[in-house]
């Protein structure tokens, strides 16, 4: 019995395993389970762990390759770095919580927090000049280092230098004497030519020498030691962490919702107070006024919400709710559309035009007139009803829905659409001529026809449009939030790109990985769902 | 109409356009008369155009000239009076049995309840033998199993009249006669008025009462009925054991041979012909490109 279930459980893993895509997975299963243990481990040794090593062997060759290509940004980021640069993004979004919270909260809890950050910081505070100390220490053995390593040298060059410059002085009067020897008629003027271009050959030989120390120079002082880099990164990352934790103190005390709120009710009671005692009515005006005031600016106060700077995982939120809109609205008018195109040649030919001349254009295009389009319907954006509707659901509210986000949408959908519209047009097109001689016997109506025949028949090859379309949609997302700073993905690389820091490289292609990574997911899903649609049971689509 | 002449076919042609313009017809003035109730096979070499009469007589292939009449009603279009077995079991893969079955039987009956239509589809599927099968899909079931699912769905319509092309074709010698039994069956309860296209002799002669052979296309017709005076139900060793068994079958199989082997001479002198008259209209059309300068 127990056998049975466990074969159950086992067939209905290998099926999701089958349904999910993930087909590489089927005979680690089965070796778990010990059904021909020899075969299995053939297949996973050939299918899984050769393309791990394979995988393995390219990040090998990354890390060896990247630091020899210096750019203006400094060296190809290796593996490791770009893995330590997603970690530090990880972190920057963990601080924009921990504010968030601290924002927000209020009463004992605050307090309690406020003695637990405070006690934090000076622990740290105490690491960080420890941190300091070393890393100044360290710096200073290695310029001393350095100064020694360089002073030989610099002797040396010294020395030539010198010798150079003594030398060109006597080549110097030489040739003089000469050019008056060539004067007196003592002389030929040939002589004199030949005298000036060695003189120039030297100088030339002599500058190269001096160069040549000095290159030797500048490699050792922008060499410093390996340790005086490590030291400094440590003393760096304390000291971010301080600046974190007052940060947070600063926020749990002063930056407070709840302290605000209440500093704003203490100044309305005030005014209150004034308005009962004042006697003149220029003074009740005024007063009255600030009770008001107050009172408008504490329920404001009230509702305000931690401004967070934009992290890596939000722009991913962003990016996929973006991404979604765009997929929702291509679908939406594919699918009517391709069906018309399938059942009526006349609907066909009237969009052939459209779509063969649409298709191919760029979604760089596409962005700017969606950008001038969509900027029009939206004269004040902060109080249309479409955008405080979205800002007030949950989840989405504080994605902040704005013109940007609906005009990148736009463009996904624009760029979308033609995969899902052709493919829908083809699979109602190409119904099994049978299945349509079935629906004539039978005399279905339009919608019995169209919903029971046409559409199941055709939803397979629907579903591969839309695969096709998410994936198009999510590459041309990414550049249209590049190009239009409109918040995601596509934003965080463009603002890496801009500013330049010491990470930005390696933050770029962390956040290529994940792009590529929810690409692949997305991908996933639609073939899931294809799967799930297929009526044939094959179709198996990887 | 009087159920001597429940369905008559006269003079039908069926004709499609060559790659030079001209018609070839692939049936012509095919005649044929049905009693009500009455079984006729049709027989005859492959693509001599058995399917396009039963694909005419259904509605679903125009027909060129003649007339087609069932139940004193010209034939125009498809419906679900005239209902169809097709070759492949034609079921639409993402439904069930029971609801492929349901899907005609809703058309049929639009002012059933919904618990009638599903004691109407169980008691068809229950006829065919698949009582047990209604919650599976189409690919979970054998090849006969499917056909017989085609068979419910089109008698499930109780139609005036039933087409069965080449029902048995893709299927297994075994499964076949069970099937030609069941059809049989139905046939002996419902006597309804059917159609069977086959080119298998024995098949022909047992399901038939009358077996309608077609001489080779194109301008196929009907060369020859073989009225097959077996009493029903018919039992198929009774049949085998019948003294005129052999004769018939010796009839239809020396009709078919003959028809093989005309064959050759029939095709050449109808391309032929064919060649003679385009070598006219191009000749025609090359005296008007003379003449057509002239009138610029």
């Amino acid at each position: 019995m127990a056998e049975s279930k466990l074969e159950k459980f086992k067939y209905g893993l290998l099926k999701l395993i089958d349904v999910s895509g993930f087909k590489v997975f089927d005979p680690v299963v089965r070796l778990v389970f010990g059904e021909e243990p020899r075969k299995q481990a053939g297949e996973v040794l050939k299918f899984l762990v050769t393309p791990v090593v394979f995988v393995l062997l390219c990040l090998g060759l990354w890390t060896v390759i990247a630091p020899r290509h210096k750019t203006k940004s400094g060296e190809v980021p290796t593996p490791v770095e770009v893995w330590d640069a997603g970690m530090i993004a990880n972190t920057l979004n963990e601080r924009e919580n921990e504010k968030e919270t601290d924002f927000a909260l209020s009463g004992s809890q605050r307090e309690a927090e406020i003695t637990l950050v405070q006690q934090l910081l000076a622990e740290k505070k105490k690491q960080s000049e420890q941190l300091k100390a070393e890393a100044e220490k360290v710096a200073a053995a290695a310029t001393e280092e350095t100064a020694a390593a360089i002073a030989p040298v610099q002797k040396q060059y010294d020395e030539l230098k010198a010798a150079n410059k003594g030398a060109k002085t006597t080549r110097s009067g030489e040739i003089k004497k000469l050019a008056e020897a060539v004067a007196a008629g003592s002389a030929t003027a040939e002589k004199l030519l030949q005298a000036i271009r060695d003189d120039n050959l030297a100088s030339d030989e002599a500058r190269d020498a001096e160069k040549e120390l000095k290159d030797h120079m500048d490699e050792i002082r922008s060499n410093p030691p390996k340790a005086v880099k490590k030291t400094q990164l440590a003393y760096d990352a304390a000291a971010n962490e301080v600046q974190h934790l007052s940060k947070r103190l600063d926020y749990l005390q002063k930056g407070n919702r709840s302290q605000k709120v209440s500093q704003a009710e203490q100044k309305t009671l005030a005014a209150m107070s004034k308005l009962e005692s004042a006697t003149t009515s220029s003074a009740i005006l005024s007063a009255a006024k600030s009770v008001v005031q107050g009172e408008e600016k504490a329920a404001r106060t009230a509702e305000q919400s931690y401004p967070r700077t934009a992290t890596i995982w939000f722009q991913v939120r962003r990016s996929l709710f973006t991404v979604f809109v765009g997929f929702v609205m291509a679908a939406v008018i594919a699918i009517p559309v391709g069906i018309m195109c399938g059942l009526n040649k006349v609907v066909m030919a009237c969009l052939t035009p459209i779509i063969s001349i649409f298709k191919p254009v760029s979604p760089v295009v596409w962005l700017l007139i969606f950008q001038i389009v969509v900027g029009a319907f939206f004269p004040d954006p902060e109080s249309h009803p479409l955008f405080v509707f979205f800002g007030s659901l949950p989840w989405i509210g504080e994605l902040g829905v704005n013109p940007a986000l609906v005009f990148s949408a736009c463009t996904v959908a624009m760029c979308a659409v033609w995969p899902a519209l052709v493919n829908t047009a083809l699979g109602v097109s190409s119904i099994d001529k049978d299945h349509m001689n079935v629906a004539r016997v039978l005399k279905l109506g339009l919608w019995s026809r169209l919903f029971k025949i046409i559409i199941p028949s055709s939803l397979p090859l629907v579903f591969a449009g839309l695969r096709i379309s998410l994936g198009v949609g999510w590459m041309v997302l990414i550049a249209a939030e590049a190009l239009s700073s409109s918040d995601g993905l596509g934003k965080y690389v463009w603002d890496e790109y801009q500013n330049g820091s010491s990470h930005s490289f390696a933050n770029i292609i962390f956040a290529c990985f994940v792009v590529g990574i929810i690409g692949f997911f997305l991908d996933r899903i639609m073939i899931v769902l294809q799967r799930s649609v297929s009526f044939d049971d094959g179709a198996a689509v990887v | 109409m009087s159920d001597n002449r429940y369905v008559e076919i006269a003079n039908l042609t069926k004709a499609y356009p060559n790659p030079f313009g001209q018609d070839v017809a692939v049936v012509k003035d095919f005649n044929l008369i049905l009693r009500k109730g009455e079984v006729v096979s049709v027989i005859g070499h492959s693509g001599c155009g058995k399917s396009t009469v039963l694909t005419m007589l259904a509605g679903l292939n125009p027909i060129s000239s003649g007339s087609l009449v069932v139940d004193g009603r010209e034939v125009a279009g498809p419906g679900p009076d005239r209902a169809v077995v097709f070759q492949a079991p034609c079921l639409l893969p993402w439904m069930t049995t029971f609801e492929n079955v349901m899907l005609g039987v809703k058309q049929v009956y639009p002012h059933g309840t919904p618990a009638e239509r599903r004691q109407i589809c169980e008691y068809y599927l229950s006829i065919v033998g698949l009582a047990d099968s209604m919650r599976k899909y189409p690919r979970e079931m054998s090849g006969g199993m499917q056909q017989r699912v085609g068979i419910a769905r089109a008698i499930a319509l109780r139609p005036r009249m039933l087409l069965l092309d080449e029902p048995f074709g893709r299927l297994d010698s075994l499964t076949r006669m069970d099937l030609q039994d069941v059809i049989l069956e139905i046939l002996d309860r419902e006597k309804i008025t059917t159609v069977v296209i086959t080119h298998d002799v024995d098949e022909a002669i047992y399901m038939a009462d009358r077996v309608c052979m077609m001489t080779n296309g194109p301008e196929a017709s009907v060369g020859q009925v073989l009225e097959i005076p077996f009493e029903r139900p018919r039992i198929r060793a009774d049949v085998l054991d019948h003294p005129n068994y052999y004769d018939f079958r010796a009839c239809l199989l020396s009709f078919l041979e003959k028809q093989e082997h005309n064959k050759s001479s029939h095709v050449e002198a109808f391309e032929e012909r064919q060649r003679q008259e385009r070598e006219l209209q191009t000749s025609a059309s090359d005296r008007q490109l003379e003449t057509e300068p002239a009138s610029v």
